[in-house]
Parts: C-alpha cells; sequence; structure tokens
C-alpha cells in the first residue's frame, strides 16, 4: 500500500504542476495522508468520525476515521475482495459497507497498522463496534469518546474533560506530547479554514452554482481530517477561488443548470454514471452534501477543549433527529433546492433510521425526496437500471412542478 | 403494600433503571416486541433497523398498549435513538424523557450517568406529583434486589435440573415481571418458589448457554426443548439482564450507587471496556463455561450492530475453547424463529455425538 500511495502522489504532484485545479489539491493532500498513513514512519490513530484531528495534528499522529479508509477503498474500486473477507470471517453483510471494508482490509493486512485507536460514540455504534474490533484486532490501546447527545454546560465541560484525558491517553501511548504552541497554532489554523470553508459554501449557494459533479464529494466529512494544519487552509482557499473565478467568469458548474440537488448524508463512493447522468441529461447539479456546512463556532484558542467540544456535539448526526432536520431545512433555503437525493446507505442504522423523518421534514417545505436505498460502498448489488430509472423519474416530477425556483 | 390503581411507565431497555421508576410510584411496564400489531415502522423509520425497536413503534402506532403515564428511553443505541425521535413525532402528546447511557463503565462515565439520573428522577417525579426521597429511592432498589435474588434462585435451579417447564416457563415469568405491579410480581415468583422442593425435572436435552439482546416469546424456549437443547444459563436483555441485583455499598450517594451498579453489571454488547476491546466473546465463554454448558447459542435481532458485530470475536474465542457456537438471527416474531428449528436440531444432533 505504501508503494501505492507514493506512486499516486508522484502522479497527481506531476497532474497538478501541468493543471492546477482544487480537486487536483484536494486529492493530492489525500492521498498524501495515505502515504502517512502507510508509512512505518509516522504515528497513526484509527478513529471515529468525530475525532477531533486537529488535535492529533498538532500532536503529529496521522489520523483518520475508519469509514474514511473503507471509502477510500471503495473509490478506488477495491473494497471488493475486503467486503468479502469481512462476511467471510462472519460480518454480516447488512451491516455498513464502510466498516466491512475496513474490517476486511484490516484482516488481510492492508489497513495502516495504528499506535492508538480512539472510538466516538457519534455518529453511530456500528462505527463503535468496528472501531473496538480493529482496537483488538491490532492489539493496540482503544480510548472511547463519549460524545453527549445535547451541549448543556455541564455536557460541554464532560466531553472537554475526555479530550484532555484523550491527548494524555495518546501521549502515553506513543510518547509524543502535545506542545502548547502547537496546539495554540493548530486552532488559528482551524478557524482559519472554518472562515475559508464559509466562503467557499456561500459561494456554493450562487444561482447558478460553481460545484459540478464531484467537487466537494464528501468534502464535510474529509475535511476535519486536515483540520489544524495549513493544508487546510490551503485546499479550502484553492477552492474558493476556483469557485470565485467561475463565478467571475458567468461558468456554472453544471451548464445550463435547471435543477438544483440536495444530497443527503454520504455520496456513494464507488463509480458509478448517475451523477453524470443527472448533469447531462437533466442539467442537475448536486449543489450541496448535507455535511458541507459550518455548524460549528470558532474555537476559543485559549480554551480551546471546550470549543471542540462544542463541535463535537453540535455534528448534525450526533442526538436528536430535530438537529439533523433543522440543518437540512436550513440547507435547503440556503442552496435554493428542488429535491433531495437520499440514498439511505443499507446498513447505516443511525441515518436510514432517519429516513421518514427526513421525508417528513423535506414535505413541509414541499420538496421532493428519492430513497435510493443503496450501499456507498458495496457495488456488489448496485442496481444501476434499476436507480437510473427511479433517478429519471424523479426529475420528471421536478420538471412538472409549477414555480419551480431554480432557472439560469 | 397494593397501590389503589396501577399507573404504568413504557419502557424498552434493560439498562432501565426499574428502582427509580418504582420509587416515583409507578410500575415499570416493558413494551416487549411481541402482539400482533401491523408492520408499519419500517416506512417511518427504515425497514433494514432493528426488528425489536420497529415491533415497539408498531406498537405505539397501533395503540397496543396500556395507559401509560409516561415513557423512559435510553440512548443505547441508533436503533433506539432513532425510536425515541419517531415516538414524539407519532404520538406527540405521550410524556417521553430520554436518558443517554454512557459508552463505559468509568468513574467518569458513572458520573455523568449519575447526572441522567438525577434528571430522570425529578422528571418521574414531578409526574408523579410526589416529593423525591432518598428513602423511596433506597426502598425501590431494595424490592428490585429482592426480586433479582428470587430469580436467581430459579436460574439456580434450572442450572441443576430444571424448573418445572424449563426456560420458557422462566421466560414468562420474567415478561410478567417486566410488565405488571412488583407485588404481583412476589406473589408469582413465590408460587414458581414452591416447586422448588420438588423433585429436578430436566429435560434430558443438551445443556447449553443462550445469549444475546432481546428473546422474550416463551415458545422460543419451548422450541429449543422441543429440539432436544436444555438451556441452562442465558444472558439475554429481555431475561436475567434486567434483574441483576444493584449493589450497594457503604454511604455513597444513592444514584451514584445506582449508576454505578446498572453500568457495571452484566452488559449488553453496546457497552465497551476500553482496556479490554471485545472482552464480550471471554465473558461469553466464562458464562458457559461456568455453567456446564456443552454449546452455546447466540441469538440477536436482525440489523443489530451492537451485537452482530462481535459475534465473529466470541465465535472465534469459544472455537478455540472447544465449544460450539449457533448464531440465529430473528426479527422477533416466531415466524422467523420457527424457521430455525431443523439448524437448532442439527446443532444438538452435532453436539450428542
Amino acid at each position: 500500500m505504501k508503494q501505492y500511495f507514493d506512486d499516486a502522489v508522484s502522479i497527481l504532484e506531476a497532474r497538478l504542476r501541468d493543471n492546477y485545479t482544487a480537486r487536483g489539491k484536494y486529492n493530492l493532500e489525500l492521498t498524501r495522508l495515505g502515504q502517512r498513513l502507510y508509512s512505518a514512519s509516522h504515528r497513526v490513530a484509527l478513529c471515529g468520525v468525530c475525532a477531533p484531528f486537529d488535535l492529533l495534528n498538532a500532536m503529529g499522529i496521522n489520523s483518520c476515521f475508519v469509514e474514511f479508509l473503507g471509502g477510500f477503498l471503495a473509490a478506488a474500486g477495491s473494497a471488493g475482495p475486503f467486503l468479502e473477507e469481512a462476511e467471510q470471517i462472519g460480518f454480516s453483510a447488512e451491516s455498513c459497507g464502510f466498516h466491512r471494508t475496513a474490517i476486511g482490509a484490516a484482516a488481510k493486512g492492508m489497513l495502516p497498522v495504528p499506535d492508538v485507536v480512539i472510538a466516538t460514540s457519534s455518529p453511530c455504534t456500528g462505527g463503535v463496534a468496528a472501531v473496538e474490533h480493529l482496537a483488538h484486532t491490532f492489539g493496540c490501546p482503544l480510548y472511547v469518546l463519549a460524545i453527549p447527545p445535547d451541549d448543556s454546560e455541564k455536557n460541554v465541560h464532560y466531553l472537554a474533560d475526555q479530550l484532555r484525558s484523550m491527548v494524555d491517553f495518546v501521549a502515553a501511548h506513543t510518547g509524543v506530547t502535545l506542545d502548547e504552541d502547537r496546539l495554540r497554532d493548530a486552532m488559528h489554523k482551524t478557524n482559519e479554514a472554518r472562515e475559508a470553508a464559509i466562503e467557499v459554501y456561500d459561494l456554493a449557494q450562487r444561482v447558478p452554482s460553481p460545484v459540478k459533479g464531484i467537487d466537494l464529494r464528501a468534502f464535510g466529512l474529509v475535511m476535519p481530517l486536515f483540520f489544524g494544519t495549513e493544508t487546510a487552509v490551503e485546499i479550502l482557499h484553492a477552492y474558493r477561488d476556483e469557485f470565485a473565478a467561475r463565478l467571475e467568469q458567468g461558468i456554472g458548474g453544471v451548464p445550463g443548470e435547471r435543477f438544483r440537488l440536495m444530497w443527503l448524508q454520504e455520496l456513494i463512493q464507488f463509480k458509478h454514471p448517475l451523477i453524470k447522468m443527472l448533469e447531462r441529461d437533466y442539467q442537475a447539479a448536486i449543489v450541496i452534501e448535507e455535511l458541507n456546512n459550518i455548524y460549528w463556532d470558532p474555537i476559543d484558542v485559549d480554551d480551546p477543549y471546550v470549543g471542540l467540544a462544542r463541535r463535537a456535539i453540535a455534528f448534525p448526526f450526533n442526538g436528536s433527529v430535530d438537529r439533523r432536520l433543522k440543518q437540512i431545512q436550513k440547507l435547503v433555503q440556503a442552496y435554493k433546492i428542488d429535491g433531495a437525493i437520499n440514498p439511505c446507505h443499507w446498513g447505516c442504522r443511525q441515518g436510514t433510521g432517519a429516513r421518514g423523518l427526513i421525508g417528513q421534514a423535506l414535505k413541509e417545505l414541499d420538496i421532493p425526496v428519492i430513497n435510493l436505498e443503496v450501499d456507498c460502498a458495496d457495488s456488489r448489488n448496485f442496481s444501476e437500471g434499476q436507480l437510473r430509472t427511479r433517478l429519471e423519474a424523479f426529475m420528471e416530477v421536478l420538471g412538472s412542478r409549477p414555480g419551480r425556483r431554480s432557472t439560469n | 403494600m397494593m397501590r389503589e390503581k396501577t399507573s404504568y411507565i413504557g419502557f424498552t431497555c434493560a439498562y432501565t433503571p426499574l428502582a427509580l421508576i418504582d420509587a416515583a410510584s409507578y410500575t415499570p411496564y416493558r413494551i416487549l416486541p411481541m402482539g400482533d400489531a401491523p408492520d408499519q415502522a419500517g416506512q417511518i423509520l427504515h425497514d433494514n433497523l432493528c426488528p425489536h425497536v420497529k415491533r415497539v413503534l408498531d406498537r405505539a402506532l397501533y395503540n397496543d398498549l396500556p395507559e401509560l403515564a409516561g415513557v423512559v428511553l435510553l440512548n443505547s443505541c441508533d436503533a433506539m435513538r432513532r425510536l425515541a425521535d419517531a415516538w414524539s413525532k407519532v404520538r406527540p402528546h405521550d410524556r417521553v424523557i430520554l436518558i443517554d447511557l454512557p459508552l463505559t463503565s468509568d468513574d467518569s462515565a458513572v458520573s455523568y450517568f449519575r447526572r441522567e439520573l438525577s434528571q430522570l428522577t425529578d422528571t418521574l417525579f414531578h409526574w408523579s406529583g410526589r416529593p423525591a426521597s432518598q428513602e423511596a429511592l433506597a426502598a425501590g432498589i431494595e424490592r428490585y434486589n429482592h426480586v433479582a435474588l428470587l430469580f436467581e434462585a430459579l436460574r439456580e435451579r434450572l442450572r441443576d435440573g430444571g424448573v418445572s417447564k424449563g426456560a420458557a416457563r422462566l421466560q414468562s415469568l420474567y415478561n410478567m415481571a417486566v410488565t405488571r405491579p412488583l407485588d404481583e410480581t412476589y406473589l408469582m415468583l413465590t408460587g414458581a418458589m414452591e416447586d422448588l422442593s420438588a423433585p429436578a425435572v430436566g429435560n434430558g436435552g443438551v445443556p447449553i448457554f443462550l445469549f444475546g439482546n432481546v428473546l422474550p416469546d416463551p415458545e422460543a424456549f419451548g422450541l429449543f426443548e422441543s429440539c432436544g437443547v436444555r438451556i441452562v444459563d442465558e444472558d439475554l436483555c429481555t431475561g436475567s439482564r434486567v434483574f441483576a441485583p444493584i449493589e450497594m455499598e457503604g454511604a455513597e450517594e444513592i444514584l451514584s450507587q445506582l449508576a454505578r451498579g446498572i453500568l457495571r453489571r452484566p452488559r449488553c454488547a453496546r457497552t465497551l471496556l476500553p482496556m479490554q476491546p471485545s472482552a464480550i466473546a471471554e465473558e461469553v465463554l466464562t458464562r458457559a463455561t461456568a455453567c456446564k454448558a456443552r454449546g452455546v447459542i447466540a441469538c440477536s435481532a436482525k440489523f443489530c450492530d451492537p451485537y452482530n458485530a462481535r459475534i465473529p470475536g466470541v465465535r472465534e474465542v469459544l472455537r478455540k475453547a472447544g465449544l460450539p457456537m449457533l448464531h440465529i438471527e430473528g426479527d422477533c416474531t416466531m415466524r422467523s424463529f420457527g424457521q430455525q428449528r431443523t439448524r437448532i436440531e442439527a446443532f444438538t444432533e452435532m453436539l450428542r455425538r
């Protein structure tokens, strides 16, 4: 795997020299992260989604959430053998494909070997189980971050205390201590990235939107891996400048934009033609993925643990579904959405378990939603024809609705 | 003391502090995933969600419930979290309180859970209009510990040679104990205890340790026995786990003791021991060995991530110890469970050889 990432970094660096794009920069940095994760010379933490990656970056610990690795392998078209391996071991094919891919990869020796493992109670119990399994598989120490469901002061301080203990835990097991100046610098970088992300998302809201295809694929979920570093700021500035330039030149992400769509939860990670079909045949742009949003306040650099705790609690998939529904409704209005696509990631209890309630919340805004029923990491049961037909019907419904807001 | 009118509080999870509900003068009523309510919950939640939770929501939608003064739900897993969300939408006039359940049982988690219990105490006593008191809480814990001891005696009998009508009868008693006033439970358990003086009635079946989550239907236990299985011990959230005693130590504040006692009693797979990842596998082995089981049956609800993700590890540890395991996934109905008969018979046959 190390060789794979070394080669990929060389290719992407060369490509970026010839044609600098924000997505190219983002892909390069993701690949460099993979390179570091698989390098025996770096300290590694495998985590749950809501781990404070800026804190770990400040310690020089290379880290990612387990689902990121599953998604990466799925996007590379390599998940199949790992999914089968996990199922051979006994993991249910009804469980989350991201987790199964990571578990299968670990069993086949294809996952980075972590120094520590950090589980987060949010967003899902399936993720906790997967992370615990990896801790057992690798025989490495496990830390559990219990993220409370609401941000009462006591809850915030409960989590802030856990974050402090987590730093001690990581230090004890890696020998790497947290330098206060590096922490302060990392928090400044996080705040800078936050400001830049707000600019990017503001630009994405314009009509027509500068966003096309997979420009911001899984962006809100994955970008936190770079928080606390200059890399995050560079990536976000690249997007900001690119979107601003497109808008200045009057170039929409999808030429002749007719429909503005929201994608709920996560995108389908493996290659498929549906998004291109939506863009080409219906001039439909996916202008917003649900998690591409800044839902948290700046971190107080003088008291970072409290701010980091508030951010983790504010994660839209944490706590009551109402938090998520309110955010979805807010984004629908901000992005002037015509319709929503919910992949209903098969195996995700916390996400798809809210399917009916999401539909109801969107109905209140008169926004149609289509539920696809796919495993976003497992292509083996992907029914392209069936999904294409359903999406076509959905687009016809959108097209026949009177008084559509989006026009170009 | 018999109460004039039973006032029920609904609950769904084995971690629910029943003693606290009792202390507030309510009868805990477990909304078991049973009955004939039509399948509708999948439309609100998702079909690919825990059948336990879906059946509970089906009962709520179909109004297949006694009059409830309120509902106490625990944030124990994704499915339970979504149940709380959905319940508030489909029955907006019900009083529902959701208690967060820590993932671990260390001191920090105990302290956090104590706060959650304190909030629950305030709410329940507010609902009941009675003043909260340490004495009432202590009495509630004592009453439930007494019931726990009675059940332990029955389980011991089951291990030694069988309770009359076996594990199916024990499960019926569990079901009654979580749905009836405690006074009635005492009477039922006392009656069952009288059987202890009768000779053992073991069915000669293969001794099996049963673990998992939700298996409330006594008919399922009858099916086991008809397949040549003798359940000698179990660890189920609809069985012994509900009635594990709360250990009370010294003069520590009572809610702290209750919080610690609940978090540290036999645990659901969703609760972790960070110092010992995947510890559940060793725990199952220990329990199975202690009751001299010749095999283990794991029963889990389909789509239950906490259990289904730990089953492979349990199987591996048992395999190394030479204890065969059969895993049955179900949807909380006998319809799906009955289809497992052939597998259970084959498993029993294999163990007899």
